[in-house]
C-alpha cells in the first residue's frame, strides 16, 4: 500500500468501518511507515480533542424559560436580546415605541448620559468595538434603581455570556424608567481575566406625568 | 402513547417530551455554533416552531434524532439568513472609535496571558469556526455525538457519498488548521 492510498483510507480506519483484511494491510502500512504513523496519530488526536470539548453551562432557568416562551405567546416579548450583530434586528422589533438611538462611544470618560422618560421603553445603543473575535465573553449590567430592562422587571443585576466579532457589536438595551433615578447604569465585559467597565448617566424626565 | 396524555393540554405534554431533551439539544447547537448565545437561540427557535406540532411529536417514536434534525434544519436556515442579513454590514468596521477592549491581552502580553488565550480549547473553537455549516455539523453529530453516517443519511436526508466527502473534508480542514504540535506530551491519544 502507498502513502496516498492510506490517506484515503484513514477515515475509514478511523471510523472502524474497514472490513478484516483492509484494516490488516493499513495497519501493516502503518507499522512500516513513520510518516503514516504521525498522520494517524494527529488524526487520532484531532478527533479525540474535538471529542472533548463540553459546552458551558446553560444560564440557570433557560430550560424553563424556553419551555415558557415556546409554549405562552406572551411569553416571547420578553425573550431577552442582548446579541451582537443578529439580535439587532430582532431587538428593534421589541422596542416599544420609537427608539431613542443613543450611540456611545466606548470611552470610560466622560461618562455618556442619555434621558429616559418615565414609563416610555427606549432603546440606549452601545458599541464595542473589539480588536479581535472573543468566545464567551461576559456582560454583566447593573442598572440604577427605578430603570429596568424591559423584560426584566425588578432584576437589577443582569448578566449574559456572548461572543463579541471582531470590530462593531452593537448592544442594545431596551430601558424603561420607573421614577427618578440618580445613579448611573454600569456595563461591565469581561474576557479571560480581563474586564472593562462602561459608565452611563441616566436622567429621568418625569415632566410627562404631570399631564398623565 | 396513552390516552391520558393525549387528553391534556397542549403545553403539558410539549414540556414533558421536551424538558428532557432541552439539554441535549443545546449541547448539540453548542457544537454547530459554538457559541452560547447562538445556541440558547437556536433551541428556542426549534421549541417555539415544535409547540404547534405537539400531537405529531407524540407520535414519534425516536424524538432525540428527529429533533437533532430539527435543530439542523434550523441551524442551517440561520446560518444562511444571517449571510444575507445586512445587519453585519450595519455593525462591522466602526473606524475611529476606541477600542473598549484595549485592556485584554494581546500577542505582545507576557508568555503566561498568551499560552492562556491559546489555549487548546480556544484554538480547537476557532478551527471549528472555520469549517463550513454542513462540515461542523456532520463532525457534530458523527464525531462527536456519534450517530454513524448510515444514520445520518436518513436524518438528514443527505446521501452518504456527500456524507462522507464532508466529514473527510471537515476532518482535512481541522488537521490543518490544528498541527500536531499542540496535541503532544500528553494530550495525543493512545491507540
Amino acid at each position: 500500500m502507498e502513502c496516498n492510498e492510506f490517506a484515503q483510507r484513514l477515515d475509514d480506519l478511523l471510523d472502524g468501518r474497514l472490513h478484516a483484511l483492509g484494516r490488516k494491510s493499513l495497519q501493516e502500512h502503518l507499522a512500516r511507515c513513520p510518516e503514516c504513523r504521525n498522520r494517524h496519530e494527529h488524526a487520532v488526536a484531532v478527533l479525540e480533542n474535538v471529542r472533548k470539548l463540553t459546552p458551558p453551562a446553560l444560564h440557570p432557568g433557560f430550560i424553563d424559560q424556553a419551555l415558557s416562551r415556546a409554549t405562552r405567546p406572551a411569553a416571547r416579548a420578553a425573550r431577552p436580546k442582548w446579541r451582537p450583530v443578529l439580535g439587532m434586528a430582532l431587538a428593534a422589533s421589541l422596542v416599544l415605541g420609537v427608539a431613542l438611538g443613543v450611540f456611545l462611544a466606548t470611552r470610560p470618560d466622560p461618562v455618556q448620559a442619555v434621558v429616559l422618560t418615565i414609563d416610555q421603553p427606549e432603546t440606549v445603543r452601545l458599541m464595542f468595538n473589539s480588536a479581535k473575535p472573543l468566545k464567551a465573553a461576559t456582560l454583566s449590567l447593573a442598572l440604577p434603581e427605578n430603570v429596568e430592562l424591559v423584560g426584566y422587571s425588578g432584576r437589577r443585576e443582569l448578566s449574559w455570556q456572548t461572543d463579541l466579532r471582531e470590530g462593531g457589536n452593537l448592544m442594545q438595551l431596551p430601558l424603561v424608567a420607573r421614577g427618578v433615578a440618580t445613579q448611573e447604569l454600569v456595563a461591565s465585559l469581561s474576557h479571560g481575566g480581563n474586564s472593562k467597565t462602561f459608565r452611563l448617566k441616566i436622567d429621568v424626565d418625569n415632566t410627562g406625568r404631570s399631564g398623565m | 402513547m396513552s390516552p391520558y396524555r393525549r387528553a391534556r393540554p397542549a403545553e403539558s405534554n410539549f414540556e414533558d417530551l421536551l424538558r428532557p431533551q432541552v439539554e441535549y439539544l443545546y449541547r448539540l447547537a453548542w457544537r454547530f455554533t459554538g457559541s452560547v448565545a447562538d445556541a440558547e437561540d437556536l433551541v428556542q427557535d426549534v421549541l417555539i416552531k415544535l409547540f404547534p406540532r405537539t400531537q405529531e411529536l407524540l407520535e414519534i417514536e425516536r424524538l432525540r434524532p428527529w429533533l437533532a434534525r430539527v435543530l439542523y434544519n434550523q441551524y442551517v436556515d440561520s446560518v444562511r439568513q444571517r449571510a444575507r442579513s445586512p445587519i453585519v454590514e450595519l455593525v462591522t468596521g466602526a473606524e475611529g472609535e476606541e477600542n473598549p477592549l484595549d485592556a485584554l491581552p494581546t500577542a505582545k502580553d507576557g508568555p503566561e496571558a498568551n499560552a492562556e488565550r491559546t489555549g487548546q480549547r480556544e484554538r480547537i473553537l476557532r478551527a471549528l469556526d472555520r469549517l463550513n455549516p454542513e462540515q461542523r455539523a456532520v463532525v457534530a453529530m458523527h464525531d462527536v455525538e456519534g450517530y454513524s453516517l448510515e444514520e445520518l443519511e436518513t436524518m438528514l436526508e443527505t446521501p452518504l457519498g456527500t456524507l462522507k466527502s464532508r466529514l473527510h473534508r471537515a476532518r482535512q480542514r481541522l488537521r490543518a488548521l490544528l498541527p500536531m504540535e499542540p496535541f503532544s506530551v500528553g494530550e495525543r491519544v493512545k491507540d
